[in-house]
């Protein structure tokens, strides 16, 4: 039987294979940062109190906290993508607001054995906050922070619930105008920011590795740097997502129509019609071609609830004698107009008969039956 | 009489036989007639412990008593005790585990079982059972499927709500325990967990699921639980050591069956030598085809087993071409194989229960437990390799009380033609063994990563045999582990499970597409190592019975494009193979040189012949560029002393090696519960590795699952039983049933292994 060294060392590893990691002499270190708030350029975030109306529209489940210091911004970096309960958080950037100043702490893990001191510390700085805020939170870090927290604690997450995750208002607000909502994107285009010298997410799991094995501050400092950036960003990010629902509300909707749309339809899933309405209504009047036939019915519907019935058929029936929209949206204007009409008539009795006419002709369909 | 076209003569099976057996040239062929008597029923009651709800809905369905088998399972398991059962097809071993798993979560809501069955298609049959006894014993439980086909929308639901979770052991090789942390509710409270068809983990499949499960074992200590394993098997020699190698606890073996069974019949055929002087018989193709239209005339439903994909589809083309349309519309027998999409085959199982489908041909995919309900007659064309399987095939037909009928085909093949003249090797005490080895090197490095990504190593753990600390440590210098405070940690970013297939060394397949009329369909799919014999460009390939050609292989891509043509030859590649020695294990000089040990094995398909159907003449050849395929794995190696072969003429040397090389690979997989395919061949004049004649008989399978290690430690027994058959085949200078045939070997290679053989007793 040939040693056992010599038998492993034919067998392919299917991993990289490096130095092992170097001792470190703590487990973890916090590095703390602090900014003010007025460097930053906010103008809801940190400055007036969180509007519960708002934060639902962030995304917020639960009740709302009633100050922005009770939120947390979080963000990690991770020894793996693809998830799984090999997979280690090693840096958990958080955020939060104290005294007109952002409080930027990096929770960085020195040794992959000292896991459970990290993990204790990691939920020591979650417990305070009432809710926190990430993004694409819901898919990444959660979960992973989770399995963490089950692995060295068998506990859960406290801050679960009551978690903001801004991808999800970010996309119906700008995925339109700029195709990729990534941070990186937002960044450049609604901040107007650019980042030199990032270190691409990618290779963030190796490199760490290497750091473990080398301690060389040039290997982990382009990783804080960039968990730093991220969450400041987030911090942003959050901000103007904020801001644009606060002036929808004043009745300024967003210039841009498919953001005014988007907001729209998020208005009317939580109720607020009105509001919703007039998103809508700044849509329709700047949106061109597609985007038009598509807000159309949203938009005919508030106008009906509004009592606008004889605008909204107007509307329809115009595009339907245009000629436009897909067979799918076609059927649905058809009935649309049906029930307009329906309505209209019901409300002004005496002119039922040339209602009906009208609607049928619009509609497309066989000669009146009468 | 009304007469139905499909069953025109309507006889008895009884009859049927009764013809078979006064006709005499039908009886020249049978070397054995096993008639088994029927066996009436053993009984226990119910046990006092089983909720009453349970005992209430089976006294609802007629069932007063539990067989004997069933309730000593049951007790069993309820007192915590691993159990294997094993009895025979059609027993009733579903309610061995199902009553156990009821019970539990009657009494206790939070408990929670895991049932593993080796496909896909046997787990969505079991589902249905369950939820129907659950329904009738008013049992809140909630069981789901969780497998690849699983929508991710449902999968929350099914972690922290499923009673029962019904997978396979390669979903929870890579779906489940790398998430275990989301399974928090089953693992916590795991009461069960059953394993069906252990028989089938064996060889290189059953040694990663025993580290699998040797995986599940560890999650399941971290969260506390201490599951009791209820496992089932077919017959064979050591279930207690298979499944103790599986648990690595003791397990009871349960194997004196209450259940009753019908009269059997089971028939040994050996069809007649058609050419004395090549030694070649008549086709166990047509010879099966032939009994088979005869059962099927006459109105028996009949399963047929063919032994490979290709003989399959032969096989039902030559059975259709015998019912000729209308009367027969072609729908009445159907193929059935792995390569035929799930929905095709879920309506030809639909379709033999209802009864619509009269006959089946099929591959060994319709040999374990997928619902295909009470067949009458079963013929398997050629010994399917195992005892095992035998039973099982042979166990399709005859599930109910009555009269049912099984046909042995044999082939020329020298393992079948021993097998038929020798039928106590089948009828007999199961001689055959399934055997593992988790400790396989190449298989348990693997799954000591998975485990490391699942769960940090303790210093002191054991993870198999295997010096788990030595290799933990060689991970460590590699920075794939990482060692700190006594624990090593998994410190990669790759995700070890996935790179893993538990089936073969390959885990990308070749998609089959048909272009034919410029539409591009996919009909199936082989593996990549199978590929190059397969889908060759201009490889004929059979999918139900009709004939494709392929005209395009893209191998970087896996796909192979192919168009359906009408020829009347098949195709059939040749492999050559190469042998380097990487280690060597344990060398023995008493009387032959052989060894076992580590090899690399490099096999090239170099070119295919056409041969024409039915008669099976080479009709055309060509050549085969594509890439060699490399394979690590362990080998048994046998030399020829020089003193015996120094004054042997090459060419006599060449041919009775070979010839010997022929019938050690024969009959080397009787002892090893193997496919004949599962163990390569080759043999080389002069070894580079011993300078001497030498014959490798390799593990197919990366690594190797152990067979080398047994044929090193039963080499004298072969070669006993080589000598044995070769005195006993009728042949007069080698055939195909031995050595080879002599036309290809040589006329004097049967004396030359006879002399060989000789030499080395």
């Amino acid at each position: 039987m040939r040693d056992l060294r010599a038998r492993l060392d034919v067998l392919p590893l299917g991993c990289v294979t490096r130095p092992p990691a170097m001792r470190s002499d703590r487990p973890f270190e916090v590095i703390e940062q602090r900014i003010e708030l007025s460097t930053l350029g906010l103008s809801v975030v940190g400055q007036s109190e969180p509007d519960a109306r708002v934060m639902t529209h962030l995304g917020l489940n639960g009740a709302s906290p009633s100050r922005w210091e009770d939120i947390v911004f979080l963000d990690t970096e991770t020894t793996g993508l693809m998830g799984g309960t090999g997979t280690y958080v090693f840096l958990l950037g958080t955020a939060h607001i104290r005294d007109g100043e952002l409080v930027l702490r990096q929770h960085l893990l020195h040794d992959l054995g000292s896991e459970a001191a990290f993990v204790a510390a990691l939920r020591e700085e979650l417990a305070p906050f009432r809710a926190c805020a990430s993004y694409n939170g819901k898919c990444f870090d959660l979960p992973l922070l989770r399995t963490r927290f089950v692995m060295t604690l068998r506990s859960d997450l406290s801050v679960d619930e009551s978690h903001l995750d801004l991808l999800h208002p970010a996309r119906r607000l700008w995925r339109d105008r700029f195709g990729s909502t990534s941070l990186r994107q937002l960044e450049d285009s609604v901040l107007d920011i650019v980042r030199e010298d990032d270190i691409p997410g990618a290779l963030i799991p190796e490199r760490y590795f290497r750091w473990l094995a080398l301690r060389e501050t040039g290997l982990i400092q382009p990783i804080l740097d960039h968990n730093a950036r991220d969450i400041v960003s987030l911090v942003r990010i959050t901000d103007r997502i904020a801001q644009a629902v606060i002036d929808a509300r004043a009745g300024r909707a967003p210039d841009h129509a498919p953001a005014a749309f988007a907001l729209g339809k998020a208005f009317d899933r939580a109720g607020e019609h009105d509001i919703a309405y007039l998103c809508y209504e700044s849509a329709y009047a700047d949106a061109d071609g597609e985007l038009r036939i598509r807000v159309a019915l949203p938009y005919a519907k508030a106008l009906e609830v509004r009592g606008h019935g004889d605008r909204a058929l107007r509307m329809v029936e115009l595009l339907l004698e245009l000629g436009l929209g897909t067979p799918r949206w076609r059927a649905q204007a058809e009935a649309r107009v049906r029930r307009l009409a329906r309505i209209m008539a019901k409300r002004c009795a005496p002119s039922k008969t040339s209602a009906t006419r009208r609607t049928r002709s619009a509609a497309g369909s066989s000669p009146a039956l009468s | 009489m009304r007469t139905d076209v499909r069953f025109p003569a309507r006889t008895s099976l009884a009859q049927i036989l009764d013809v078979f057996e006064r006709d005499p040239e039908f009886l020249s062929q049978v070397t054995h007639w096993e008639r088994i008597p029927p066996k009436a029923p053993r009984y226990a009651p119910f046990p006092d412990w089983l909720d009453p709800r349970i005992a209430r809905s089976l006294r609802a369905r007629d069932i007063e008593a539990l067989y004997s088998h069933q309730a000593a399972a049951l007790n069993a398991a309820h007192a915590k005790k691993h159990v294997v059962v094993v009895t025979p097809t059609a027993s009733g071993k579903t309610l061995c585990y199902d009553l156990p798993v009821l019970d539990a979560i009657a009494k206790d809501p939070s408990a929670r079982a895991l049932f593993l069955f080796p496909t896909k298609a046997l787990a969505q049959d079991q589902l249905a059972e369950l939820e129907r006894l659950s329904t009738d014993m008013e049992i809140e439980l909630k069981t789901f499927t969780y497998d690849g086909d699983t929508p991710p929308q449902a999968r929350a639901a099914i972690r922290s709500a499923g009673h029962v979770v019904i997978t396979n052991p390669d979903m929870l090789h890579t779906g489940i325990l790398p998430h275990h942390t989301k399974w928090v509710k089953l693992f916590e409270n795991l009461q069960y967990v059953v394993l069906d068809e252990l028989h089938t983990y064996r060889g290189v499949f059953g040694s990663n699921v025993g580290n699998v499960l040797r995986r599940l074992r560890r999650i399941c200590a971290f969260y506390g639980s201490h599951p009791t394993f209820i496992l089932t098997s077919a017959t064979i020699a050591n279930p207690e050591e298979l499944a103790r190698r599986h648990v690595e606890e003791d397990v009871l073996v349960i194997d004196e069956s209450g259940a009753p069974r019908g009269e059997k019949v089971i028939v040994f055929i050996q069809p007649p030598v058609v050419n004395a002087g090549l030694g070649i018989r008549r086709s166990a193709l047509l010879t099966g085809r032939d009994i088979a239209a005869t059962l099927l005339a006459s109105g028996i439903q009949t399963i047929a087993f063919a032994r490979s994909r290709v003989q399959t589809e032969l096989l039902l083309t030559y059975l259709r071409a015998r019912f000729p349309q209308p009367q027969w519309p072609p729908e009445l027998i159907r193929g059935y194989r792995g390569g035929y999409l799930p929905s095709e085959r879920r309506a030809i199982e639909r379709g033999l229960r209802d009864g619509s489908v009269r006959g089946v041909v099929s591959t060994n995919a319709l040999e374990l437990g997928i619902d295909i309900g009470a067949l009458q007659a079963a013929v398997l064309v050629g010994y399917p390799g195992t005892v095992a399987s035998t039973w099982q095939q042979m166990g399709r037909a005859g599930r109910r009380e009555d009269l049912s009928v099984a046909f042995l085909v044999a082939t020329s093949s020298p393992t079948d033609q021993y097998i038929v003249q020798h039928p106590e090797f089948v009828l007999g005490r199961s001689p055959e063994a399934g055997l593992i080895n988790p400790d396989n090197l190449h298989v348990l490095v693997g799954h000591l990563k998975c485990a490391a990504f699942e769960l940090p190593f303790e210093r002191t753990e054991r993870f198999g045999t295997e010096d788990t600390q030595g290799v933990l440590s060689y991970l460590d210098e590699h920075g794939i582990l990482h060692e700190s405070d006594g624990r090593y940690h998994w410190s990669d970013q790759a995700f070890p499970a996935e790179a893993m297939s538990l089936r073969t060394a390959s885990n990308d397949n070749v998609v089959i597409i048909d272009t034919t009329d410029g539409r591009t369909r996919v009909i199936g799919e082989v593996d990549r190592f199978a590929a190059p014999v397969l889908v060759h460009e201009q490889a004929i390939y059979l999918h139900e019975s009709k004939q494709f050609q392929v005209e395009k292989l893209d191998w970087e891509n896996a796909k192979a494009y192919l168009r359906e043509v009408k020829v009347d030859y098949y195709t059939d590649a040749g492999l050559a193979v190469r042998i380097r020695v990487l280690a060597d294990f344990a060398t023995s000089t008493e009387k032959a040189t052989r060894s076992h040990g580590e090899v690399l094995v490099s096999a090239l398909a170099t070119v295919y012949k056409k041969l024409t159907l039915y008669t099976h003449e080479n009709v055309g050849w060509g050549k085969i560029h594509l890439p060699e395929q490399e394979l690590q794995t362990t080998s048994f190696w046998l030399s020829l002393p020089e003193r015996v072969t120094r004054a042997w003429p090459k060419e006599r040397l060449e041919g009775a090696l070979a010839g010997l090389g022929n019938l050690l690979h024969a009959l080397a997989p009787l002892f090893l519960m193997c496919d004949p395919h599962d163990l390569g061949l080759a043999v080389e004049v002069r070894s580079p590795h011993t300078s001497l004649p030498t014959i490798f008989l390799f593990d197919m399978t990366p690594g190797g699952v152990g067979f080398s290690e047994r044929l090193f430690r039963s080499t004298e027994p072969l070669l006993e039983r080589a000598a044995e058959h070769l005195a006993n085949c009728p042949c007069a200078e080698g055939c195909p049933s031995c050595v080879g045939p002599a036309y290809a070997l040589g006329a004097k290679v049967k004396v030359g292994v006879a002399e060989l053989l000789r030499q080395l007793a």
